[in-house]
This record gives C-alpha cells, sequence and structure tokens, in this order.
C-alpha cells in the first residue's frame, strides 16, 4: 500500500523488559480506512505494541508516525487526543462507580455515547455501577466510549472473546462503518474465521518481529497458523480428532433435571467415562451456573447429581474434588494466585491427599510438579510469579494443577479464550489425552469449531434445557449454531 | 431519587438510623435537652468527624493515613502556640496559614509514597512518628491559647450550637460536595476501585494521590485547628494521634468506606462520628465500666461493617 495513504506507520519498535526482549525491530502500518488484523502467538509482542501504541508504556527505540508526522504518546489520554481510542481486553472501566461518572472521566460526551450505544440497540442505565452490569454489555459500553471520540484509529483487543453471537456480529458491523467512514480498525483475535472474514490485511508477529503481512482473504488460516508457529511446528496445525468409540462405556456423571438461577430449567444429562462431552450455548444460557453447580460452588434449586451412580451432595468445592471433579474456571484470575510461583500455584489442590496437620513432603511435591511443568509444556522462564506469565501459559497452569492432583472429570469453562493458536493446540491434545486415560472432560466452549476438534459428543443448551445432543459428525458449526438459537437439528 | 441511587445510600440511611436511636436514648437520659446539651454533643464529636472524613477521602482514593491524627495535633499545637495571646485578624491569618501547612504536609506525603512507589501505610506510620516529635518540639508542654472571638466562631459562645454545627457541615458543603462533582472526585474513585484501568481511562494516578493526601491534610488542619477552639490549648500527647487516627479509621468504616477503596462517602463517616461518641457516653451514664463500654464500640463496629457488608454482597451479585 503506498506510504501516502497510510495512517499509522511503526518503523523498528523495540522494547525489553530487563533480559526478556519483547519487541525486535517490529514493523507495522494501517492504511486508512482499512481494517488490519493483528496476529501472533502468545508473548510474541502483541500485546506490547498495543500498550506504546495506546500510550501505557513507551518504547525503547524505533518510530511510530499518524499522518506521516513521527509522534510519541506520553498517556493513554494523549493517545486518544490523537485520534487512537483502544478496547482493552479487560474492560477499562472503573468497577466502582456509575457509567456516567466513567464517561466524565474520560471526557465522554454523555449525549454521543448515548447515541452511539443506541445505534448498537443497547440500552444502559447511565447510574449503574460497573460492577454491576455483566461482562459483554461492559465491553459494548466501552466500545461506545471509544466510538464517541471518533477515532482515526479503533483498536479492539480480543473483543469478541467474551460475547455472544449476536453482539459479535454488531461489532463486526460496527468495524466495517467504521471503514466505510475512512476510519482504520486495528483488530487482535484468536478467531480465525472472524478475521478471513471481516479483516482487509493481517499482520503476523512472531517472537517480536512482523513476520508476515499479507491480504487476508478465505484460505489464509493456514498461512496465519504457519507463520505464527514458524518453521519448528508447521504441520501441526490441523487436530485430527478421532473422537472414542465409546458408547459402550460407563456413565460417570449424570444430572438429572437440574434448574436453578434465571436460566436452568429441568437440565438432564450425562457424562461418560473417557470422553470428552461438549457443551455449546450463546451467553446467558444457564451455563457457568451449571458449572457452578457441578464444581460445588453454587446449589441448583432442584434436580439430583448422580456420580459413579450414587447421590451426590455438593456443599462446598472440596466435596465435588473428593468425588474426583475438578472445576477449571472461565476466569484465569480467579484461580490462579498471581504472586505466587508455579510450584505453589501447582501443588494447591496437593493438599487434599495430606492429612490435615500433616507436613507437606517437598520432595514428592516437586517430582509432581515437574512431571506436570514438562507434560503441560509450561514456559518456565518466569517461573517465580505467574502473574508475569503469558495466558497461554497460566491456563495451563490452571489445568496443570488438576493434573497433579488426579480427577475423573475436569469441568472446563471456555479454556482457550483469549489464547493463541499454538497452545489452543496444546491444550486440546491435553484434554484429549485426559479422555484416552480413560478419564472424562465436561467442556463449554464460546468457539463453535472447538467441539469438532477436541469433543466425542456435544450438548447444546437453549433456555436452560437441553435442546439437541449430537454425535460428533453432525457437531458442525451450522448445526451447534442452529440448536443455540433454538432451531431444532437432525440427530 | 431512583432504585439504583436509593441502594447506593442504604449505607448511609442505615447509619442515620442508628445515629437517632442513640441519639434518643442518649438525650432520654438527661434531665432536660436543650442547646446546651445539643452543644455538647456538637463538640464532642467535631474534631473526630472532619479527621473521619479527611481519612474517608484517602481510604476512598485507595490509600490511608496512619498520621492523620499526628498532623492534627501538630496544628493544634501550631495554632495554639502562635494564637495565643493575638487579635482577631491574626488569629484568622494564622488559622489560614496552619490549615495550608495541613495541606502542605499532606501532598508531601502523598508525593513520598508516589515517589518511593513504598505502600501507604508504611510511609505514613514513618511520619505519624515524625510529626509528633514535631509536635512535641512546637509545645513541650500542653498549653497555648486562642483569641477569644475566634474561639467563639468554632465553638459558639454557651449555650450557642450553631457554629460548631456550621463548622461541622461547612465543609460537606464548601469542599466535599464540589470535589465529588469534580473530575478530580471521580479520578478518586477511579484509582481507588481500580488503579490500572483508572490509569487506561487516563487519569494521572501519582497526582490523584497527591492530592487526595493534600485533602486529607485540609480536614487535618481543620480539625487540629478545631481542636484549639474547643479545648483553648494543646495537647503534644502521642496516645492523643494514635487514638484519634485509630478513631479516624473506625469513623470512615462505620461510616459505609471499604478498605478496599472506590466505595463511600463523607456524610456516612460524619454520622459515624456521632455514633462512636453516643456508645461511650449512653455507657458511661449507666455507670457501666469504661473498659466494657471500649468492649461494645468494638463488637458494634463489626456487626455494623459486617451488616454493611452483606448488604453491599447482595447488591452486586444481583
Amino acid at each position: 500500500m503506498a506510504a501516502s495513504t497510510s495512517l499509522l506507520n511503526i518503523q523498528g519498535l523495540e522494547k525489553a523488559y530487563g533480559p526478556v526482549t519483547a519487541l525486535k525491530n517490529a514493523n507495522f502500518q494501517v492504511a486508512a480506512g482499512e481494517i488490519h488484523a493483528l496476529l501472533g502467538a502468545n508473548g510474541a509482542g502483541k500485546s506490547t505494541l498495543v500498550k506504546i501504541l495506546t500510550g501505557v508504556i513507551s518504547g525503547d527505540s524505533g518510530t511510530i508516525s499518524l499522518h506521516g508526522k513521527e509522534i510519541t504518546f506520553s498517556s493513554p489520554d494523549n493517545a486518544r487526543q490523537n485520534g487512537i481510542a483502544p478496547v482493552f481486553q479487560d474492560p477499562a472501566l472503573i468497577p466502582d462507580i456509575s457509567i456516567q461518572r466513567n464517561l466524565a472521566l474520560t471526557s465522554t460526551n454523555e449525549k454521543r455515547f448515548i447515541s452511539e450505544i443506541s445505534a448498537m440497540g443497547l440500552a444502559v442505565n447511565l447510574n449503574e455501577i460497573a460492577a454491576n452490569i455483566e461482562l459483554p454489555l461492559l465491553r459494548m459500553i466501552d466500545l461506545a466510549r471509544a466510538l464517541s471520540h471518533d477515532p482515526e484509529l479503533l483498536i479492539l483487543d480480543e473483543i469478541t472473546a467474551a460475547l455472544p453471537i449476536d453482539l459479535s456480529e454488531k461489532v463486526i458491523a460496527i468495524m466495517n462503518a467504521q471503514k466505510q467512514k475512512g476510519k482504520s480498525v486495528v483488530f487482535i483475535s484468536h478467531r480465525l474465521a472472524e478475521i478471513e472474514e471481516i479483516c482487509d490485511r493481517a499482520t503476523v508477529l512472531r517472537d517480536g518481529i512482523n513476520v508476515d503481512t499479507f491480504v487476508a482473504s478465505q484460505g489464509s488460516e493456514e498461512r496465519i497458523v504457519s507463520a505464527m508457529l514458524g518453521d519448528k511446528n508447521r504441520g501441526n496445525s490441523a487436530v485430527t480428532n478421532k473422537g472414542n468409540s465409546n458408547s459402550n462405556n460407563e456413565t460417570f456423571l449424570q444430572v438429572k433435571a437440574i434448574s436453578g438461577g434465571k436460566h436452568l430449567k429441568d437440565l438432564s444429562f450425562e457424562v461418560k467415562k473417557g470422553e470428552v462431552l461438549g457443551v455449546a450455548a450463546l451467553e446467558g444460557q444457564g451455563q457457568d451456573l451449571l458449572f457452578e453447580i457441578l464444581a460445588g460452588q453454587s446449589k441448583a434449586e432442584s434436580g439430583e447429581i448422580f456420580v459413579n451412580d450414587k447421590k451426590a451432595v455438593f456443599s462446598h468445592p472440596s466435596d465435588a474434588i473428593g468425588l474426583g471433579i475438578s472445576f477449571v474456571p472461565g476466569d484465569r484470575k480467579s484461580a490462579l494466585m498471581p504472586q505466587r510461583s508455579i510450584r505453589e500455584n501447582l501443588a494447591l489442590t496437593r493438599f487434599r491427599g495430606i492429612s490435615k496437620w500433616g507436613v507437606i513432603n517437598s520432595k514428592d511435591e516437586q517430582s509432581r510438579v515437574d512431571d506436570a511443568v514438562a507434560s503441560l509444556q509450561i514456559d518456565t522462564r518466569a517461573s517465580s510469579q505467574v502473574k508475569r506469565l503469558s495466558g497461554g501459559n497460566q491456563q495451563k497452569v490452571t489445568i496443570g494443577r488438576w493434573v497433579t492432583t488426579g480427577f475423573d472429570l475436569l469441568l472446563c469453562f471456555d479454556p482457550t479464550r483469549g489464547i493463541d493458536v499454538g497452545t489452543k493446540q496444546q491444550i486440546y491434545e491435553l484434554l484429549r489425552g485426559f479422555a484416552d486415560q480413560g478419564k472424562s472432560v465436561l467442556l463449554f466452549t464460546s468457539e463453535l469449531r472447538e467441539i469438532q476438534l477436541v469433543c466425542d459428543r456435544a450438548i447444546v443448551i437453549y433456555e436452560g434445557k437441553v435442546q439437541a445432543s449430537l454425535a460428533i459428525e453432525k457437531c458442525t458449526e451450522e448445526n451447534l449454531l442452529n440448536a443455540a438459537h433454538g432451531i431444532l437439528v437432525e440427530k | 431519587m431512583n432504585l439504583i441511587q436509593l441502594r447506593r445510600q442504604s449505607w448511609n440511611l442505615a447509619i442515620i438510623l442508628l445515629a437517632a436511636i442513640l441519639g434518643f436514648w442518649r438525650v432520654s437520659q438527661l434531665p432536660q435537652f436543650g442547646a446546651y446539651e445539643a452543644r455538647t454533643f456538637v463538640l464532642g464529636i467535631l474534631p473526630i468527624a472532619l479527621l473521619s472524613m479527611g481519612q474517608a477521602i484517602i481510604i476512598i482514593g485507595g490509600g490511608i493515613n496512619l498520621a492523620i491524627g499526628a498532623e492534627a495535633v501538630l496544628i493544634n499545637c501550631l495554632s495554639a502556640k502562635y494564637m495565643q495571646d493575638t487579635s482577631f485578624t491574626k488569629s484568622l491569618l494564622l488559622a489560614i496559614v496552619f490549615i495550608f501547612v495541613g495541606v502542605l504536609i499532606g501532598a508531601l506525603t502523598g508525593w513520598i509514597i508516589s515517589v518511593s512507589k513504598i505502600a501507604d501505610i508504611v510511609v505514613t506510620l514513618a511520619t505519624s512518628f515524625l510529626l509528633v516529635g514535631v509536635a512535641m518540639f512546637v509545645m513541650p508542654q500542653p498549653g497555648g491559647g486562642i483569641n477569644q472571638t475566634l474561639a467563639d466562631l468554632i465553638s459558639g459562645k454557651v449555650p450557642n450550637f450553631i457554629p460548631p454545627l456550621i463548622c461541622l457541615i461547612l465543609p460537606l458543603l464548601l469542599i466535599w460536595i464540589p470535589l465529588y462533582r469534580s473530575k478530580m472526585g471521580v479520578a478518586m474513585y477511579a484509582i481507588g476501585s481500580s488503579k490500572d484501568a483508572a490509569f487506561l481511562s487516563g487519569v494521572n494516578v501519582n497526582m490523584t494521590r497527591i492530592k487526595l493526601y493534600a485533602f486529607g491534610g485540609l480536614f487535618a488542619g481543620l480539625s487540629g485547628l478545631v481542636l484549639t477552639g474547643i479545648t483553648l490549648s494543646s495537647s503534644p500527647f502521642a496516645n492523643i494521634s494514635n487514638t484519634a487516627t485509630l478513631n479516624s479509621v473506625a469513623g470512615a468504616v462505620l461510616g459505609g468506606v471499604a478498605l478496599s477503596g472506590g466505595v463511600g462517602g463523607l456524610v456516612g463517616p460524619a454520622l459515624a462520628a456521632l455514633v462512636l461518641y453516643f456508645i461511650p457516653t449512653i455507657l458511661l451514664a449507666y455507670g457501666i465500666d469504661p473498659s466494657y463500654s471500649q468492649i461494645i464500640t468494638g463488637a458494634l463496629t463489626i456487626v455494623v461493617v459486617l451488616l454493611g457488608g452483606l448488604l453491599r454482597k447482595r447488591t452486586v451479585s444481583k
């Protein structure tokens, strides 16, 4: 693309955190009126690039030009004034104050905001405290706030990851509208199908260098993946899921007519030993409550749970853990002790095998932890504090702690959200490996194509009930989507 | 007022109710209730109410100031030393200067915390020793004075209770409400609620923290000055500063300010000071040992905070 139409031009950007180099000689150009995908595995330097671009941190060297003029951003506020508005992965709204006061904080025009949010077909009570608003709506509010500043360049970091399908479509429509107006969008997503569909070009980062920039179109998926993973992992990208022929296997968990919360009504299903059962649903169908009930964190209003044909009552997560049911929550942060080491995080759940006043056998602990780190391929460069790990490695730690403990059923709630393709691949293999060992996995995922990649069978929840129970051959994205919208699907 | 706002005010309503019940109880113990008794009430709570409000501002912003009592004691000593036997105009001018000294000490504390990145609790613990030391240097023994006209303007001529009441309400109207509505007010709740999100929203976190402590210092200065106006002297004692600091934290927490930051206001802490004042005086009137009244005050604080915590949890989970 010609330099004259270039809105943003980044040349030779470098950034190091102590001995760890996050960016080395990164180049990145965004033209006016284009939707540009920024891709890369975890730790490739994507978020560092975005942070520099939005004034959160400053680069060590290199230049950023906007409209051909060299510029540096001293703060997020400064970047916003220069027409760069980000919507971050974690909503940047202050939890304890009202939406109105959040808008005041960023000097956002209230009327403009209301017109943006109603253009999305959403309604917001400006007096409501941000913490009381559900995450998907909060992200839309964050987006509407960014749009209210009429940005030249909108940066959307993983915005669709936490959104239900209908809101994702709205975001895509907004991106296209920005493009029509001649404004640009930088779109960061791990959903490759989305990128092919809506982006004009894509830039892939690996190890802090831009490795490839190309026109995004149908079939570029392979190119993206190979650019992201590099040569060593090439050919490893496509998963082959044979599934297990386990129709004769015994049932491990039976859920009978569970009701609870606003959504769950008479929900029944069963999980067999040695299978990965997929759960698909639109946002807010009660799937989160279902997982909490099975993990012993919440109580069902009615219904029964049987484990190994014995009735089970969970009054505390430890009851579920005692019966071999382990929960990997969607929010990694809530499961980890961010300031502690990988070893301590992995060993936390091991205490269940140890008597109450018993001494921890540190040798045994160390060897089990080492096994887990090796089998999960956790990157241990930053092993002293889990918060310094990338998202994908953090997720591996949350799964890994159950590997060290042992379990019969693993409840995984959207485990690959916001994780790069390579790590996703490793998690798929891990889950399949559990099934091969005769263990069970219940997997909820918001990325429907994952179901065909890892599951043996899937159920679709709609309005609190099982709308469809599908064999793996029938788990096409189309079928799952239809069922998730309440449309009958042939079995 | 819509439902959301009402829900948010529930803590204030509860503390008003509690203060009213205790107030009636206390009044019923007295042979008579008039302006004189009202003045005693207001004077009893004024210094600590102002200190609680200052502490509340800092806690809302995610900090805590363990030196706030020492700041008040220092201003008390400074004002009592230099205002003794002065004209009204000179006393008034000095009052303004000393309140400004309070602001300066606060701002300096905030600056040290921002630059050093050391936890608030550590820095302010150190400055509390320092400030009490300076106070003892200023006034080695209790004593000093203030121009009587200024003292009457603060504490009212017996039995006029209006001036001290104005001293209590005016800071709320003239300092707190404009602050709450300003961008600085939003920024203060923002950094207390989530420092990272505040930064991403464009808040200058360090500058906001410095201003926060400066406002805390302003209220500490007012508190110290009011103390001089009421007692007509100064008391340079570390135990007074420590008790005042702890009471200011208790007042803020009892008044609905969350120690985690980002939640609460200043009206609650002002009312909480009333509650903290009534309990021991009511029990004392029954002839109950003051040690027991300490226990009861402590237990009540736990119960109120517990109930408030449950209430807040319920509204959030909805």
